[in-house]
């Protein structure tokens, strides 16, 4: 044995015809069929009721007035933070109202807005994981127990139990893969084609799909407290470093525009 | 779609153009295809974001024209589309009839169903938004400040709404709440260049009936504002008229030099100083200069400066016109 | 803190951003994927065509900088140097390997 030799395998040329094409086929056609199950799956959203979404929107105005208190002068900023306040102190902005104050935290179970929000998460877990599975299994079932391609670039070892799936010889170099490896490619580069497809909003692309994942786990943190949510605002409103935008933009302005006067 | 129909008609120009071209487009909605039976007319589905919002517009562009017929066209695609009880459905039949109504008594009755919907389900803020607006047109603004200011309290990172409420209290002569409302709808849109020179209009309006130091303070927030639509937007001619009207004025005043003015920023209420008189005339001259380019180049229809309006153009060639006259004088 | 209010008193657009960027992203897969087709038909191996996508992604990059962005990168993008130069270079990548193993087993056998 003098070094590595290049092993070469003569294939026939129908493989490709009949292994790696209806693979790619049906791996785009999957994709789009995922996207428009979970546009179709997709529930539409409930209205809210008026009291929770005043206390929403409240609690959103204190946020805005956070972000944006730039564009406000200072006094402007005291008055609303005052009365946000008062507001809170009294307790009139929560759904419950002032007098529901000791609610405490509802069930995440018996809560009727986080249900939907995490039968959307599983829905949209379902619609990715079945797929992948159904063709998963496809493939082993009809396409195992031999090479199909050789890889231009090679891999560690490890990779040879997952890639040369079905093949029994033990020497085989790692580049020469089974039809699963070709699963495994089309499952990755395949995301651009998607976008040009179906738009960049699609369904079909798994880093998309992480992100909504993360998205959706926000209406789990809305069972918290509402109370110390505001009270925390409050807070934040205190500590706000006011400074005005209006502050020396005549100045900026002419720096600006320096140059054309 | 034509790009035209993407926008609401906001005057009166466009709102002409789009019902011109109304019966081409509502045509070619109806293809051979689309009256099929339900399984075959999937196939042909030419449902896009743009066609509601086209209808939409087309829709409002034919009440302001007057072509009643064709708009309930529209409003029937649109109803039969998303159903009769969807919020912005109700609202736009609601329009309808107020378009359509001929006397005071039918207008009642529209106020009325108005308030049979808002009865069953509070939370349908178009209808309250309708309901404001026609209280608004029938004169009777209060009645309309009231309105809104329940809405606010529901939803008070509605910026249209805060807009709205602005102008109701500058109808009524409420220019500090106007003020106020203003400052809202900046803190749910920080950078609308159009909102700060809204704000520095009214309180160049507000600065108009004070007197002495309270006249140089607003005056100056009223200049500042100006300045920063014009940061945040190039070319805003609006900004520029304003600049150049508060720099005017406060020229005047800074020149006839008042006594008891507050010379430097107060820490404790945030008010800044105001500005220097040569920082004022440099930026009347920068407002001047601009204007005259934007008239000039305007008017002659350069490509990149022909987003002006007529009316726009003609204002700040007069504006510019005036003060030459006071020069040659 | 400086950054912030930099960005208040000059602020971007998001949707700008978000559009250059998914621009930018839709020509690295197209031109990875010709990429591809062309290191499979040469039949290059392993390194030379990573080489060859990393060179070919170089050239489109400066391509998009010339041409796209008129030079001048920091009107267009925030951060020019995440965005435009290394910009989508994973899913590029992942374009490049599926079209090259595909061209490479097509021309090899």
């Amino acid at each position: 044995m003098a070094g590595p030799i290049e092993q070469q395998i003569h294939r026939d040329p129908a493989l490709f015809y009949w292994i790696l094409l209806p693979i790619t086929v049906v791996m785009i056609l999957t994709g789009i069929l995922r996207h428009y199950l979970s546009t179709l799956l997709q529930t539409t959203p409930k209205k809210q009721a008026l009291l929770k979404m005043r206390e929403q929107r409240h609690l959103m105005r204190a946020r805005n007035m956070i972000i944006n208190h730039a564009q406000i002068s200072k006094a402007a900023f005291n008055k609303r933070k005052e009365w946000f306040a008062d507001k809170v102190k009294e307790g009139t902005l929560l759904e419950s109202g002032p007098d529901g104050k000791a609610k405490g935290k509802p069930n995440p179970l018996s809560d009727p807005a986080m249900m939907d929000g995490m039968m959307g998460m599983m829905k949209g877990q379902m619609v990715m994981m079945v797929p992948q599975s159904l063709i998963m299994g496809w493939i082993n079932a009809f396409f195992s127990g031999y090479v199909i391609m050789k890889l231009p670039f090679p891999l560690t070892p490890q990779f040879k139990q997952m890639l040369q799936a079905g093949v029994g010889t033990r020497d085989l170099d790692v580049r020469w893969v089974s039809s699963l490896s070709w699963y495994f490619l089309t499952l990755f580069g395949l995301q651009p084609v998607y976008n040009f497809i179906l738009g960049s909003n699609n369904a079909a692309s798994q880093v998309a799909q992480q992100m909504q994942m993360q998205q959706q786990g926000n209406p789990m943190a809305g069972a918290e407290d509402m109370e110390k949510i505001f009270a925390a605002e409050v807070e934040n409103l205190e500590v706000v470093e006011h400074w005005y935008v209006l502050d020396g933009v005549e100045d900026r302005l002419l720096a600006k525009f320096a140059s054309s006067i | 779609m034509a790009p035209i129909f993407l926008t609401p008609p906001t005057d009166p120009h466009t709102a002409l153009s789009i019902s011109a071209q109304a019966n081409t487009f509502l045509s070619a909605q109806k293809t051979l295809w689309s009256s099929l039976p339900y399984p075959l007319s999937l196939f042909l589905n030419t449902e896009s974001q743009e066609k509601w919002t086209s209808y939409e517009n087309l829709f409002l562009a034919l009440l302001r024209t007057g072509d009643h017929d064709s708009a309930y066209t529209c409003l029937e695609a649109l109803t039969t589309r998303f159903g009769k009880t969807n919020d912005h459905i109700l609202a736009l039949q609601g329009l309808y009839q107020e378009a359509t109504a001929k006397n005071k008594e039918e207008l009642e009755e529209v106020m009325k169903a108005y308030d049979e919907v808002l009865q069953e389900d509070r939370t349908i803020f178009s209808v309250r938004k309708r309901r404001a607006a026609l209280l608004r047109s029938v004169g009777k603004p209060e009645e309309a400040i009231a309105d809104l200011t329940v809405l606010l309290d529901a939803s008070p990172t509605d910026g249209e709404a805060w807009a709205e409420l602005s102008d109701l209290y500058l109808e009524v002569g409420a220019l500090e709440q106007a003020v106020y409302c203003l400052e809202e709808v900046l803190l749910v849109t920080p950078h609308a260049w159009n909102m700060h020179a809204r704000l520095g209009e009214v309180l160049y309006m507000s600065a108009i009936k004070m007197e002495g130091g309270e006249q140089t303070k607003t005056l100056s927030e009223s200049m500042r504002r100006f300045c920063r639509s014009i940061e945040l937007c190039d070319g805003y001619l609006r900004g520029y008229y304003g600049l150049r009207l508060t720099t005017s004025k406060l020229l005047e005043m800074l020149r006839d030099g008042k006594k008891g003015q507050v010379a430097t920023s107060d820490p404790v209420t945030g008010d800044l100083a105001p500005p220097s008189v040569a920082t004022v005339k440099k930026l009347n001259q920068l407002a001047t200069a601009k204007l005259g380019e934007i008239v000039r180049r305007g008017t002659a229809g350069e490509k990149g400066w022909d987003g002006y309006s007529e009316a726009e153009l003609k204002a700040a060639k007069a504006l510019i016109d005036s003060d030459t006259q006071k020069i040659e004088r | 803190m400086a950054e912030e209010r930099e960005l208040q008193i000059h602020p971007i657009m998001q949707e700008s951003m978000q559009h250059n960027a998914r621009i930018v992203s839709n020509i690295r897969a197209l031109t990875a994927s010709l990429f591809g087709v062309a290191a499979g038909t040469l039949g290059l191996e392993s390194f030379p065509g990573f080489l060859f996508y990393l060179f070919g992604t170089l050239i489109i990059s400066l391509l998009i900088y010339a041409f796209r962005a008129e030079g001048k990168p920091n009107m267009y993008f925030y951060k020019p140097l995440a965005d435009l130069w290394m910009g989508d270079l994973f899913g590029g990548l992942m374009s490049f390997v599926l079209t090259w193993t595909l061209f490479y087993g097509l021309v090899k056998a």
